[in-house]
């Protein structure tokens, strides 16, 4: 076993754990945490097959940007543990049963002819060859035309997230240092004339 | 590095990029509007969507193009079906202007330029050459139209819509993406007229290619609502305001018989065989469960959801018909009779639900089968108008939906599946059953509501001359059928 | 090419032994006599009045969306970055090199400028 083997078992087991943590976890924002573990190990495993790109995306944008979100999302929720728990004995039968089924589908799946590993080597890259340069370069390019449309579909999401979440500015009332230090006397105390009135 | 690099011609993708940047515009511009009824953000919507149409008609040529490396095709096709989604947003932008208005919770200039997005990413579907611009397309539609569905936020029924909207278009959008990754693994290309020529020329791992094939129709098969993936058709039709309804029912069916058009014939002809199977048993089971369940509803606009399913259902006949054994000699007869179903299709469901939000008002949906009892007493010209589009929805002679049908069936028929046919008539039979219902409840019922039908002089003449047109287009259908007919046979090569 | 992680995973490594160790010294060698008023949270002298944990506001939701959208930016221009020289050094390409990103960002931009004169990014 050579040393990318062992790196790609340490990180496999890490991976397995916190994968279980999050379903078994009892605490949401455990859950949070060990999916950022995840996904933290599968950008190693990324790694180990030369995706660096895809690597480095995984831990900025997922890691980084998509649980940070998460994290929001379940302190925003404020799930009630136990609620999450009700029923769990009751549907643990037919959850058990599909999920024996798909694991059985996954493995004549796995095992038949076409998902075989290819007996041949993956081709040797170069020391200092990068493939996010030829990323760029293609998206640059040849893929000019989707690399702009992927820029508008991001303008889309901006464009729906304000229109659904935003409802205009709170109302709430604040200092404001600068109209404190501004303020004149004048301003504060109106002196009002009047003549002297007899007492009756 | 990259010495040898040519620029794309930007030329041919003209409406897009105009599109893109008035949406831009009118995106800023909204922010300074402060009048409520958002005059200028509507104006400049409109004459956006009217330069489009003048660019794309200046721009029009009979010779396929493509550029952007091949992932950007303008050809006739094209150029037809993007004119009629422009006409098509255009109308239902119209028809929705006061139902918005009446309702304070949505939030008008976001509304027209979510509206002009969506537009945009069925342009980008409908000049699609790529998989990848095709998808993003699609996504642009979508999100926009996720976001219009929820736009309304009072109403959990509409935000309730939208969750499911979202979760099966997002689901849908997977299956779609892992079928373009298993034709990829056949073929080692994206681009659709190119997996279109390796198929034709090398052998290719049939069985990864067929698995391929599965999940795209089935995401395609979400996309067009068609049965057994339509459910959320009738809770998206039910729950988005009336004018979202519009706009989802027209204009992105347009794009989605574009899509299937580039991806089943442009790319995968040489698999009709194994497609085709697949499209009969969506089409038949379409237009059983959508004709049948349509009658159960007492929501008008969940009627016209699994009339929509239904509809759906028999467009795909045409695309069934037209390849027969390796035969191709139907094929442009086909193809033309499925666009010209969709097109009639969109015109008369922008004329229905143009009519039902007539009859709304600020608070009041009017969207109960009930509400229209007696609407012959309340204004006869508008019951007419919904007989017309309820009679061409049924087809019966002689109004444009009936040619819709008559076309498909000829199709049908000349490529020899009479079962079909006779499957498809007898279901078109028990459709024409709550389409005539609607009729019989504005003429022969006593009405609810007495109030006489208000609304802006032009909102009304643009829904009767909607409605006119389904009736004028049933005595002159070949003007249609042959500017179809010809837009194919110019791209389809 | 993976060599060059190599120091990677050796930073990996290390900043994961100074993280666990001193942890799992303590743990292993500290006395440990809890007792039910140690273990109890501390609040001023207080019984706790309620849960730590609290409702976040909404509106970090959309402060969280829009990174969100703004990190998938950066994970565009990257690799475009990368190549960026080349891109100067090639003179077909410099001009279109050039424009093709000013109208990516362009695009973002007018999301970004509507976004924030609609005050959404305000907190007050």
């Amino acid at each position: 076993m050579d040393f990318k083997t062992t790196v790609f078992f340490f990180l496999s087991a890490i991976l397995i754990f916190a994968g279980l943590r999050v379903i078994t976890a009892r605490n949401p924002v455990h859950a949070v945490l060990h999916l950022i573990l995840a996904f933290f190990t599968s950008a190693g495993l990324w790694l180990l097959l030369q995706a660096e790109f895809l690597a480095m995306v995984l831990v900025m944008v997922y890691i980084g940007a998509v649980m940070v979100l998460f994290l929001f999302v379940v302190m925003m929720l404020d799930i009630n543990l136990d609620q999450l728990r009700q029923g769990f004995w009751k549907y643990l039968p037919l959850g058990a049963v599909i999920g024996i089924l798909i694991a059985i589908e996954m493995g004549m799946v796995l095992g038949s002819r076409y998902f075989q590993v290819l007996d041949s080597e993956v081709p040797g890259v170069a020391a200092n060859a990068s493939n996010t340069r030829e990323l760029g370069a293609l998206l640059s390019t040849d893929y000019v035309y989707p690399f702009e449309l992927a820029a508008v579909v991001l303008l889309v999401a901006i464009v729906a997230a304000v229109a659904l979440t935003f409802r205009g500015p709170k109302k709430t009332r604040y200092t404001d240092p600068a109209a404190q230090i501004r303020v004149k006397a004048a301003d504060r105390v109106r002196v009002v004339k009047m003549p002297v009135e007899k007492q009756d | 590095m990259f010495n040898d690099f040519v620029a794309p011609s930007l030329y041919p993708a003209a409406p897009e990029i105009f599109l893109l940047f008035m949406a831009c515009v009118i995106l800023l511009v909204d922010l300074g509007v402060k009048s409520p009824r958002r005059t200028l953000t509507f104006v400049l919507t409109q004459l956006t969507l009217l330069g489009c149409a003048a660019i794309t008609l200046l721009t029009s040529n009979t010779e396929v193009v493509y550029t952007f490396s091949g992932m950007f095709v303008d050809d006739m096709m094209a150029d037809l079906l993007k004119l009629l989604v422009y006409g098509a947003v255009m109308l239902a932008l119209f028809y929705s202007r006061e139902y918005i208005q009446d309702r304070q919770a949505i939030p008008k200039g976001e509304y027209f330029v979510l509206a002009l997005l969506a537009t945009l990413g069925m342009l980008v579907m409908i000049s699609a050459n790529h998989f990848l611009t095709l998808y993003l397309g699609l996504e642009m539609m979508s999100l926009s139209l996720y976001a219009m569905v929820a736009l309304n936020r009072e109403s959990a029924i509409s935000t309730e819509a939208a969750m499911k909207y979202f979760i099966l278009g997002a689901l849908a959008s997977g299956l779609l993406l892992y079928g373009m990754s298993m034709i990829y693994g056949a073929t080692g290309s994206l681009e659709i007229t190119e997996v279109g020529e390796r198929l034709y020329t090398y052998s290719v791992d049939k069985s990864v290619l067929v698995f391929g094939i599965v999940f795209l129709v089935a995401g395609l098969a979400f996309k067009l609502g068609v049965v057994p993936f339509h459910m959320w058709v009738p809770d998206v039709y039910h729950g988005a305001p009336t004018s979202v309804t519009l706009f989802i029912a027209a204009a992105p069916k347009l794009a989605a018989f574009a899509i299937v058009m580039r991806l089943l014939v442009s790319g995968l002809i040489t698999q009709a065989a194994d497609w085709q199977g697949m499209l009969i048993v969506l089409s038949v089971l379409s237009m059983g469960i959508g004709n049948l369940v349509a009658i159960a509803q007492t929501n008008i606009k969940r009627m016209l959801a699994y009339s929509a399913i239904s509809h759906m259902g028999f467009m795909l006949l045409g695309i069934v018909t037209g390849v027969v054994g390796g035969d191709a000699r139907f094929a442009l007869n086909a193809y033309s009779s499925a666009m010209f179903y969709v097109v009639t299709y969109v015109l008369t469901t922008l004329a229905g639900f143009g009519l039902i939000m007539m009859l709304t008002r600020a608070g009041f949906e009017s969207d109960e089968l009930d509400d229209f009892k007696g609407l012959n007493k309340r204004s006869p010209w508008f019951a007419a108008m919904m007989m017309f589009v309820m009679l061409s929805m049924a087809g019966i002679p002689f109004f444009v939906g009936f040619f819709a049908k008559f076309s498909v069936l000829q199709a049908v028929v000349a490529a020899g599946y009479y079962w079909l046919a006779v499957a498809a008539v007898l279901f078109s039979l028990v459709g024409a059953f709550y389409y005539l219902r609607v009729v019989k409840l504005m003429y022969f019922d006593e009405p609810k509501i007495q109030e006489p039908i208000e609304g802006p002089l032009f909102i009304k003449v643009l829904v009767s001359a909607n409605g006119l047109a389904v009736a004028a287009l049933g005595l002159f259908p070949q003007f249609l059928m042959s500017l179809c007919a010809y837009a194919l046979m110019r791209s389809l090569t | 090419m993976l060599e060059n992680y190599f120091p990677i995973l050796m930073f990996i490594l290390v900043g994961l032994a100074i993280g666990v160790l001193p942890v799992l010294m303590g743990w292993l060698l500290a006395p440990s006599r809890p007792d039910s008023e140690k273990l109890s949270p501390y609040e001023c002298g207080f019984e706790a009045f309620e849960d730590a944990r609290m409702k976040f506001d909404v509106r970090y939701y959309l402060i969280a969306i829009i990174f969100i959208l703004f990190d998938l930016e950066i994970a565009f221009l990257f690799p475009w970055a990368t190549v960026f020289k080349d891109i100067v050094a090639s003179e077909p390409m410099r001009f279109f090199g050039f424009i093709e990103v000013a109208i990516f960002l362009t695009i973002i931009l007018v999301g970004d400028a509507y976004a924030w004169a609609k005050g959404a990014l305000d907190w007050e």
